[in-house]
């Protein structure tokens, strides 16, 4: 494992991370969803001990967490990064100070790739052109591990493909891995492995991509249709003004119900019914 | 370390325009003055406004959690921001006596607001902004820099109110108390080595203060 998070916890007046256990396992892109403020740039932080947990353990490459072993560790923040009074080649020359293992020629390589102006202020560049820097930051220093928190936000399609086929190369070698954070889940659906989803500062679920979505399906019923439904196999009931949306196993699938399969059930259908959906009850 | 005190040279070579201006404003209110002691004493605290200005940049950026994400501990992000004052402080210092010469000797030979006594008042300059740095740092990492203004003033207020109840209580009880006269004789004499014990134990528990601060501080 590259990183391993056993039942950490961290508590704010209002809010709760409870009791989280997640791995990123080498080689693999594991996507970490969740509504706004369901806890995943919290569990990110306190990962980096950019917060203090309240308990649990993080492992990070099987040692005891060390701020020295951050080395190993790319970051892409969604609200925080350098002093934006800075330029690229100012950039450069902080992180060549900083990280050992940096890389100046990588650093311009992937600067002159994304088209970006060496000597203007970051501050005066598009959100687009910022992301762009975050990235290349982040793989210039030669990292084990990337950890990014809404990297392709601000990117146009083009762009984010690109960008997903520079994380599919990064953890193409089976030992680099990458922790994504993000709403766009349809970036997800291309490139996760695993999936990680957090609600309201619970774990839902860690599971391999194929896994969830083998796992659930959402059936469409109307009034009636619902009333004579099985409640028990019901794991999220979201209620519309038309009809009834109905998350349930797959395992519990049976013939008479693939009239109401919804055509195709994204991660996004599912995120949304365990968020906005409730617990059925008879 | 180094990184972080490069980023901060980073930031002053970003603002010397600004840092020029001010000085050249200083400069020309000298001449009209013809006093050059301004210029000299302007200077550290033009260095003095940068080392607190890299702090108000770095939180209007929310550059924090990126800085804690970096392989760098806690105390070493601390350390780099000292070391950096430290830098600048010494550097304000040699620049200030560079300055000194050049208005003595080439300048304004026969100036009287300059002689020799302008090394004691450019080494008591410096030291003073040390101190001020050494009071704001704590409270800067503690609370942040914008709340950090309303508690220094609170602070100041505070020691005003104190300062001004103990001297009516002093003046009503016992008016010979505190021999006032002699402590301004004793600073005007050893001002210097006063204000480097003051400074030092105040730097030390700064720093020390700083590192407790930053420690438990979330982002």
């Amino acid at each position: 494992m590259n990183i391993e998070v056993k039942n950490l916890c961290k508590k704010f007046d209002e809010f709760e991370l409870k009791d989280i256990s997640i791995n990123l396992p080498k080689g693999k892109i594991v996507g970490l969803i969740g509504e706004n403020g369901a806890g995943k740039t919290t569990l990110i932080k306190c990962i980096l001990n950019v917060m203090h947990k309240n308990s649990g353990e993080v492992i990070l490459f099987n040692k005891e967490y060390t701020d020295s072993l951050k080395e190993d560790i790319g970051v892409v923040f969604d609200d925080s990064f350098i002093n934006e009074t800075f330029t690229i080649m100012d950039l450069n020359l902080i992180m060549k100070h900083i990280y050992k293992n940096w890389d100046s020629r990588l650093f311009f390589k992937y600067i002159k790739n994304f088209k970006l102006p060496k000597n203007k202020e970051i501050k005066k560049l598009s959100t687009g052109m910022k992301k762009k820097i975050e990235i290349a930051t982040c793989i210039a220093r030669h990292p084990k591990v990337l950890i990014l928190d809404e990297p392709t936000s601000g990117l146009d399609p083009v762009m984010r493909s690109e960008v997903l086929d520079m994380f599919e190369d990064f953890v193409s070698n089976k030992e680099n891995s990458i922790l994504l954070s993000t709403h766009i889940t349809s970036d997800l659906e291309h490139i996760a492995d695993n999936v990680i989803f957090i609600s309201n500062g619970s774990l839902v679920f860690d599971k391999p991509l194929k896994e969830v979505k083998e796992s659930y399906i959402i059936l469409e019923l109307e009034k009636d249709e619902y009333k004579k439904f099985n409640k028990k196999e019901i794991i999220r009931v979201k209620k519309n003004r038309l009809d009834y949306q109905v998350l349930i196993n797959k395992k519990s699938m049976k013939k008479e119900y693939n009239k109401y399969i919804k055509n195709i059930t994204t991660l996004d259908d599912i995120m949304l019914l365990y968020i906005r959906g409730s617990v059925c009850e008879d | 370390m180094r990184g972080l005190i490069i980023k901060d040279f980073l930031y002053l070579k970003n603002t010397w325009k600004n840092l020029v201006i001010i000085f050249i404003g200083s400069l020309l209110i000298s001449i009209a003055l013809g006093n050059y002691l301004l210029t000299i004493c302007a200077l550290p605290l033009i260095l003095l406004t940068n080392t607190i200005n890299t702090f108000q940049t770095d939180e209007f950026f929310n550059t924090d959690s990126y800085t804690l994400s970096l392989p760098l501990s806690r105390r070493q992000i601390i350390t780099a921001r000292y070391i950096y004052t430290f830098i600048m402080v010494i550097t304000a210092f040699f620049v200030g006596l560079v300055l000194f010469y050049l208005i003595h000797f080439i300048i304004k030979p026969n100036h009287n607001g300059l002689n020799t006594d302008m090394l004691k008042y450019l080494i008591m300059l410096e030291g003073t902004s040390l101190l001020v740095d050494s009071i704001f740092y704590p409270v800067i990492y503690k609370v942040g820099c914008e709340k950090s203004r309303l508690v220094l003033l609170s602070i100041v207020m505070l020691l005003l109110g104190i300062g001004s109840i103990l001297s009516v209580y002093i003046n009503v009880f016992d008016k010979d108390f505190i021999d006032f006269v002699a402590i301004i004789n004793f600073i005007q004499k050893n001002g210097v080595m006063v204000l480097s014990i003051v400074v030092t134990i105040s730097i030390i528990i700064s720093y020390f203060l700083s590192i407790l601060f930053y420690k438990k501080r979330d982002f």
